[in-house]
């Protein structure tokens, strides 16, 4: 969690505020009586003043306290409204805008401490003998607030769970405290979830939280009614915790107390917390993911300088984004019957193709923007894999250090949402089957601590992620053993299977090689589940290996799912469109230059070996156009695998929405998909992949 | 299907034309008819796939529902139809000769048939408008099992 997520809140309600306080005052000013005016403008103050002490702009929050004390006794009859003390309110509210367009541009509120206007603020005050009272009201009410008995500890009534409970007992015995503390905050506050980032980041200052009820995810989007209530572990005194939390401002009570640790001796194993969304970590996640945003305002001393510029930002349900493509999709469709009409007419006036083609620039770049708009990093996936392998390297007994880079990867939002399982599939995969125990590595010579690593980046249009270790490898006889013995594959088969298809045994369902059967993986659906959801997104995952020395896991993911640019060609009769991602290149061959190799048709291309498919032959369509001299051909690749596509005649590169087939035809393999042309007909999406 | 069995209801019919023999499909099932057009072939699929259409902005799959029955294999003419059924798994359309009429057939006028020598029974009951007989399609069979295909 980080208010800097609130920022752009703050800004717009304090603006909102302010504009409100200038109008009441400006009524005020005519009317000097009128309690509703003043009550409003009290209210105002008073939100302004608990909403600046949230994110921790100090200085706004004494200005507009010292207004509240103001106004405050203006309602209570002890002050008259007059002529200067008006002047002196629109100077503050000129003060507080300056603030704010500061914070708007630096996300700090500066240095100026608008003493004068203080001063001022205090000398009406201080006109009254009663002046100072309500601020002292309030601070002993906080005191007896903090001091009121407990009634509801609610902390007691969280479950713990056996991870949990192995983590208390290790602190006990290392000599730290295990507290229990639920914190209530006060009906009024405004912004609850900010008020509890701050407890969180108070308490995270002297202790470490290891379990937050609700989740701290569901603390951080508001999710609790009045109170939270956390577990602790710290080496300063319950008194010192309830003291850090209470010190948050608009928090009602806190409460707290010592866990109890039972002190059975614990079996030798620590479960993995990868389920247990804790407060650092998610804290972890959030502050990154803010990257752009990130600068911990509630430290106001820093230069204003080195901030960078709050962007402004609005929150989109995704679903609108959804229906946003959609139409962009239809509205793309149209902008190709368009096309094809105007083309169609053939004597189309130029300004016709002229506004025509203009249009076509817009839809091309409105489909890039909104396609943009649903990327996200897959950071937000990511953050969570290193305390992941921290807690995997405790439980497995393996030394092992997780590298990660190009975290920044955008995707689009719903492949992002889905990707989290399967590389973490892999990564414990990794983990637990791949790197070898110390003890086998430092005999074969490797570092101790084994390596494993996630890469990612963008290649064309499509995003590659990568999961490597230093581990093993796969040991293809193992596998082998293995299918033979589970009955998935006969003797005959095993002694005609390439290395390559005995590792691809492995994303069989129901395969498991692990020796011992782990909680960590091991249980035979990891990889299945890996392949299927991986392709259920469009993407394909492929492992190379070597023995020995370490296996890396490949994900390729299509960047956006709706909306491809693809190339058009013409087979016998027969329109088809393949994606502009997966083509290398188009080659012009002569007939004569295919050899055979093995019965099967390749061709040399500038020095590689390239395999050669008759797409009328796959296709089954009759065609006597490849029997000519010259062969168009479409270079196509999968991973670093290439082929060479035979067509007939090439239409060019076209915009297509993609279309589903239906159910009654997902049989089909070769075909990934269907898209509307401009015309109106239907041409289908070669799968390029499956033909390789 | 559940229609044939909630009796009481009449239930209405749309009578079409296969070869010579009449058929009835059940209305509450039809989404839409549209006349003959450019049909895609998609390749590696059993015979009877004619292949997919679109259909205002969506590409739905079309079947003959000769070829599904093991008639001879269709002649395009000018009455020819495809009629696209909504069922579970989807739109679907199916190829016909011709569309004839509407028919209300209550329950007496339904004659179910016990289950024929045939390995594959499409029908799910016959129907009689004054002389006429119309073999009342079962669509989940007809359709259904173009999925294990």
């Amino acid at each position: 969690m980080d208010v800097s997520q609130y920022l752009e809140i703050f800004l717009d309600e304090t603006s909102e505020h302010l504009q409100n306080l200038n109008d009441q005052i400006l009524v005020l000013e005519q009317e000097p009586e009128n309690m509703d005016t003043i009550n409003e403008i009290f209210r105002a103050a008073h939100s302004l003043k608990g909403m600046a002490g949230t994110m921790g702009y100090k200085r706004m929050q004494t200005l507009t306290h010292d207004m509240e004390n103001v106004f405050s006794e203006v309602r209570n009859g002890n002050i008259k409204v007059d002529s200067d003390m008006i002047d002196i309110l629109f100077q503050c509210l000129d003060a507080l805008e300056q603030y704010t367009e500061l914070i708007r541009q630096t996300s700090d509120e500066g240095t100026e401490d608008n003493e004068n206007l203080i001063k001022a603020l205090n000398e009406i005050l201080s006109g009254q003998k009663k002046g100072t009272e309500p601020a002292a009201k309030e601070e002993t009410a906080a005191v007896a607030a903090q001091e009121a008995p407990s009634d509801g500890d609610k902390w007691k009534d969280i479950h713990l769970g056996d991870p949990e409970k192995h983590v208390f007992r290790e602190a006990v015995k290392q000599g730290k405290n295990v507290f229990g503390i639920t914190v209530k905050v006060q009906e009024s506050c405004l912004l609850k979830a900010a008020r509890a980032f701050l407890v969180f980041k108070a308490v995270e200052e002297i202790g470490e939280i290891i379990v937050s009820s609700p989740s701290a995810q569901d603390v951080e989007d508001e999710k609790f009614d009045l109170d939270f209530s956390l577990l602790v572990i710290t080496e300063k005194s319950l008194d010192d915790l309830i003291k850090a939390a209470s010190n948050v401002s608009e928090i009602d009570k806190v409460t707290g107390g010592v866990v109890a640790v039972d002190e059975e001796p614990a079996v030798q194993e620590v479960a993995v917390q990868e389920g247990e969304t804790t407060a650092v970590a998610t804290a972890e996640i959030a502050s990154a993911s803010n990257e752009k945003t990130t600068t911990a305002p509630a430290k106001t001393e820093k230069k204003a300088a080195s901030k960078p510029i709050v962007n402004r930002t609005v929150r989109v349900d995704i679903e609108k984004l959804d229906v946003l493509m959609n139409l962009v999709s239809e509205l793309i469709i149209a902008k190709n019957s368009l096309v094809s009409a105007t083309e169609a007419q053939g004597s189309a006036s130029s300004a016709v193709n002229e506004q025509v083609g203009y249009l076509e620039s817009v839809t091309t770049s409105l489909h890039e923007s909104v396609m943009k708009v649903r990327m996200v990093p897959i950071e937000s996936v990511v953050s969570k894999f290193p305390r992941m392998i921290r807690d995997l390297s405790k439980k497995l007994d393996k030394k092992m250090e997780l590298y990660m880079s190009g975290e920044e990867t955008e995707l689009d939002r719903t492949v992002v949402d889905e990707i989290g399982d399967p590389l973490m599939h892999l990564l414990r995969n990794s983990a637990d089957h791949g790197l070898e125990s110390a003890a086998v590595r430092k005999e074969r010579g490797k570092p101790e601590v084994g390596s494993i690593f996630l890469d990612a980046y963008q290649d064309g249009n499509n995003v590659v992620i990568e999961v490597r270790d230093d581990g093993n490898g796969i040991d293809t006889e193992k596998i082998k053993k293995k299918a033979l013995d589970k009955g998935i594959i006969t003797p005959e088969a095993a002694e005609l299977m390439s290395e390559k298809e005995i590792i691809d045994l492995l994303f069989h369902a129901g395969f498991s090689t692990a020796d011992k059967v782990s909680d960590v993986s091991g249980r035979g659906v990891g990889l299945d589940v890996v392949k299927s959801k991986i392709e259920a997104l469009s993407g394909e995952v492929e492992v190379k290996s070597s023995f020995g020395e370490g296996s890396t896991w490949t994900i390729r993911l299509p960047l956006t799912l709706a909306i491809i640019q693809a190339l058009m060609v013409i087979v016998g009769d027969e329109k088809y469109a393949i994606s502009l991602s997966a083509i290398q290149g188009i080659e012009d061959i002569e007939n004569s230059s295919i050899k055979l190799v093995q019965n099967k048709e390749v061709i040399n291309l500038r020095g590689s070996v390239i395999p050669i498919i008759r797409l009328n032959e796959v296709l089954d369509i009759e065609t006597e156009k490849q029997d000519r001299d010259h062969l168009i051909v479409v270079v196509v690749r999968k991973g670093d695998k290439l082929a060479g596509l035979v067509v007939d005649e090439l239409i060019g590169q076209q915009e297509i929405v993609i279309k589903p087939l239906g159910k009654y035809i997902n049989k089909s393999k070769l075909i990934s998909g269907a898209t509307i042309l401009g015309d109106g007909e239907v041409a289908l999406i070669l799968d390029s992949n499956a033909l390789i | 299907m559940e229609a044939l069995k909630t009796v009481n209801e009449p239930i209405q019919y749309i009578v079409i034309k296969l070869g010579d023999e009449q058929y009835g499909i059940d209305i509450r099932y039809i989404e839409n008819i549209v006349r003959m057009q450019r049909i895609t072939r998609v390749p590696k699929m059993p015979e009877y796939i004619k292949g997919v259409i679109n259909l205002r902005g969506e590409v739905v799959p079309v079947m003959s529902l000769r070829l599904k029955m093991y008639l001879p294999e269709d002649e395009l003419t000018k009455n020819s139809r495809i009629i696209i059924l909504k069922l579970e798994q989807g739109a679907i359309g199916v190829l016909v000769d011709e569309v004839r009429e509407v028919v209300t057939l209550g329950e007496e006028q339904i004659e179910k048939v016990s289950y024929s020598a045939y390995e594959e029974n499409f029908i799910s009951g016959v129907g009689k408008v004054g002389e006429e007989l119309i073999s009342l399609l079962d669509l989940n069979a007809v359709v259904g099992t173009t999925t294990q295909a």
